[in-house]
Parts: C-alpha cells; sequence; structure tokens
C-alpha cells in the first residue's frame, strides 16, 4: 500500500517539522502553518488537529499574548517532554533518511 | 468560499461534539481568517489553503471520539468512535459495514447467551438443595457454580475480544488517515 506508506510519511515528517520549528523559537499556528504545509504538501487547515493532539499528547503547550489589533493570540511552546521527543524523533529521522540516501545513491 | 460559509461548514460537521472542544476549534480557525486578513489575503484564498471543512470536521470528530474511546471504554463511546471512523471514507462503507454489522451482531448474541447462562447457573445454584435432581443436590450446587464460572469467563473473553476489535479499527482508521495520530509510532 504506497499511498498508506506517502501518508504515514508526510505525517510524521509534518509532525517533526512543526517539533522543529517550536524547537527554534515559540510560534503561533498561522506562522507554523503558513511555513509548513506547502512545504510539505498538506493543507493549511491540517495543522490544527495536529497541533490538538501534541497538545492533547502534552508535548506542547500554550500560552496566551496581547497582540496589537484582535483578540489575543495562542503561541505554542515545546514542553520537557515535547523537547525530549523531538530530539528522539530527529535521530530517527538523520539515520534513517541517511540510510535511504546511501541506498539511493548506490542505485544511481 | 467566504469565511462565513466555511466557519458555517465546519460548525456543522463538528455538531455532536463537547461544546468546549467546538469552541476551541471554531476560535483557531476564526484566528486563522484573521491572521491571513492581516497578511493581506482574501477570505477565498484563506479558505482554499485550508482545505475541505467537511473533511476537516470529519477528521476533527474522529480524533475526538477515538481520544474518548481511549479514555472510557463504554459501549456508546465504542459506536461513536466506530462511526466517526467509517465518516472518515477511509473504510468502504459497501464492504465493511455488513462485515461489521454481522460481527456486532455476534458479539451482543454472545453475550446475551453469557448472561442467560449465567442465570441459568445461579437458578441450579438456587433451586438444587429444595428440588430434587438427578445425582443429588450437591451435583446440583456445584455444576450450578461450574455455569457461573464459566459464563462469567466467557464474558470477559468476550470483553476482551470486543475491545481489540475496536483497537484494531481504530489502529487501520489512523493508518490510512493522515490527519489522525500516526498508527506507526513508537
Amino acid at each position: 500500500m504506497p499511498e498508506a506508506i506517502e501518508i504515514q510519511l508526510k505525517k510524521g515528517a509534518l509532525e517533526l517539522c512543526v517539533l522543529a520549528l517550536l524547537h527554534q523559537h515559540d510560534s503561533y499556528a498561522y506562522e507554523i502553518a503558513s511555513r509548513l504545509a506547502d512545504a510539505i504538501g498538506m493543507g493549511e487547515g491540517t495543522i490544527y488537529p495536529l497541533m490538538r493532539r501534541l497538545q492533547s499528547d502534552r508535548l506542547v503547550e500554550t500560552y496566551l499574548v496581547e497582540s496589537k489589533e484582535g483578540p489575543p493570540r495562542k503561541y505554542y511552546r515545546l514542553s520537557d517532554a515535547g523537547k525530549k521527543s523531538f530530539e528522539n524523533q530527529q535521530m530517527a529521522w538523520k539515520s534513517f533518511s541517511g540510510a535511504v540516501e546511501i541506498i539511493l545513491g548506490g542505485v544511481k | 468560499m467566504t469565511r462565513q460559509a466555511f466557519m458555517a461548514r465546519l460548525r456543522e460537521g463538528l455538531r455532536g461534539l463537547p461544546p468546549q472542544t467546538v469552541i476551541d476549534v471554531i476560535s483557531d480557525y476564526e484566528a486563522h481568517f484573521a491572521d491571513g486578513a492581516s497578511a493581506g489575503r482574501s477570505e477565498d484564498e484563506v479558505a482554499a489553503a485550508l482545505g475541505n471543512p467537511d473533511r476537516l470536521a470529519r477528521e476533527i470528530r474522529a480524533e475526538s471520539t477515538m481520544t474518548r474511546w481511549r479514555e472510557e471504554r463504554t459501549p456508546s463511546s465504542a459506536a461513536s468512535a466506530v462511526f466517526a471512523v467509517l465518516g472518515l471514507g477511509a473504510l468502504d462503507i459497501l464492504i465493511l459495514l455488513p462485515i461489521l454489522m454481522g460481527v456486532a451482531a455476534t458479539i451482543f448474541g454472545l453475550f446475551v447467551a453469557v448472561v442467560v447462562m449465567f442465570f441459568v447457573g445461579t437458578f441450579l445454584l438456587a433451586a438444587g438443595p429444595f428440588a430434587d435432581p438427578p445425582g443429588g443436590p450437591a451435583a446440583a450446587v456445584l455444576a450450578g457454580i461450574g455455569i457461573m464460572a464459566g459464563s462469567a469467563s466467557g464474558g470477559a473473553i468476550l470483553t476482551i475480544v470486543s475491545i481489540g476489535l475496536m483497537n484494531a479499527l481504530v489502529w487501520y482508521g489512523r493508518l490510512h488517515y493522515r490527519l489522525l495520530k500516526p498508527a506507526l509510532e513508537s
């Protein structure tokens, strides 16, 4: 089922990218969505269910920041568990993608 | 699509979820439209980039009911999770529904049988000493206890099997739907 594999890949990659972005600096959903969704090829709307899940898994925490215009904005930051999860996933991704690269290079 | 049309369809799709969940989701997407507007995008563009609101609502609903199923193992949370997973369209309903109904009917029938057997056992146990059963009262009492114990363990196994089947269904739905929690998580 290549379709299922692609879905799993994108799902895992999107989560990893969100964690990576939040590892650099706290952010809000619109910024995360506009930076990541297009790059990975998933609709911007997919960020919100993902953020909800990360929150219910306690990988991210939210806090409100007053904004000049409009209602206060919800910011996300990594929790300690989120940092740990990011480091594990980053390591797993690097060793996985490195192995795939080597094999693909060999085929050429 | 305008912001209003998008939000109306999203709201419609979320109906029946816990009010707090609906409020949270709605305010997330409202904020997205507001941010989009201040970045100079039209409502049309923002709505198009967000994707189909009906599908987003179905996915949020599936995730929410699956979380509930994980937290409370009740027949009603199982039923709403099953319907939400089916609603995703990740599974072919025409093929799956007859099978699912067959499985559900079988499990229900077995549960009824287990309950009936339990009462038969109770009756034998209670009536044994007073009636004059073949083999004497002691045999009837022991047989009653045996049947009760047997049906209780049957019921326990049945419960474990149904929970296992539910989890398999949820796993399958997740595997086929990109928004949900990755099924292959370590």
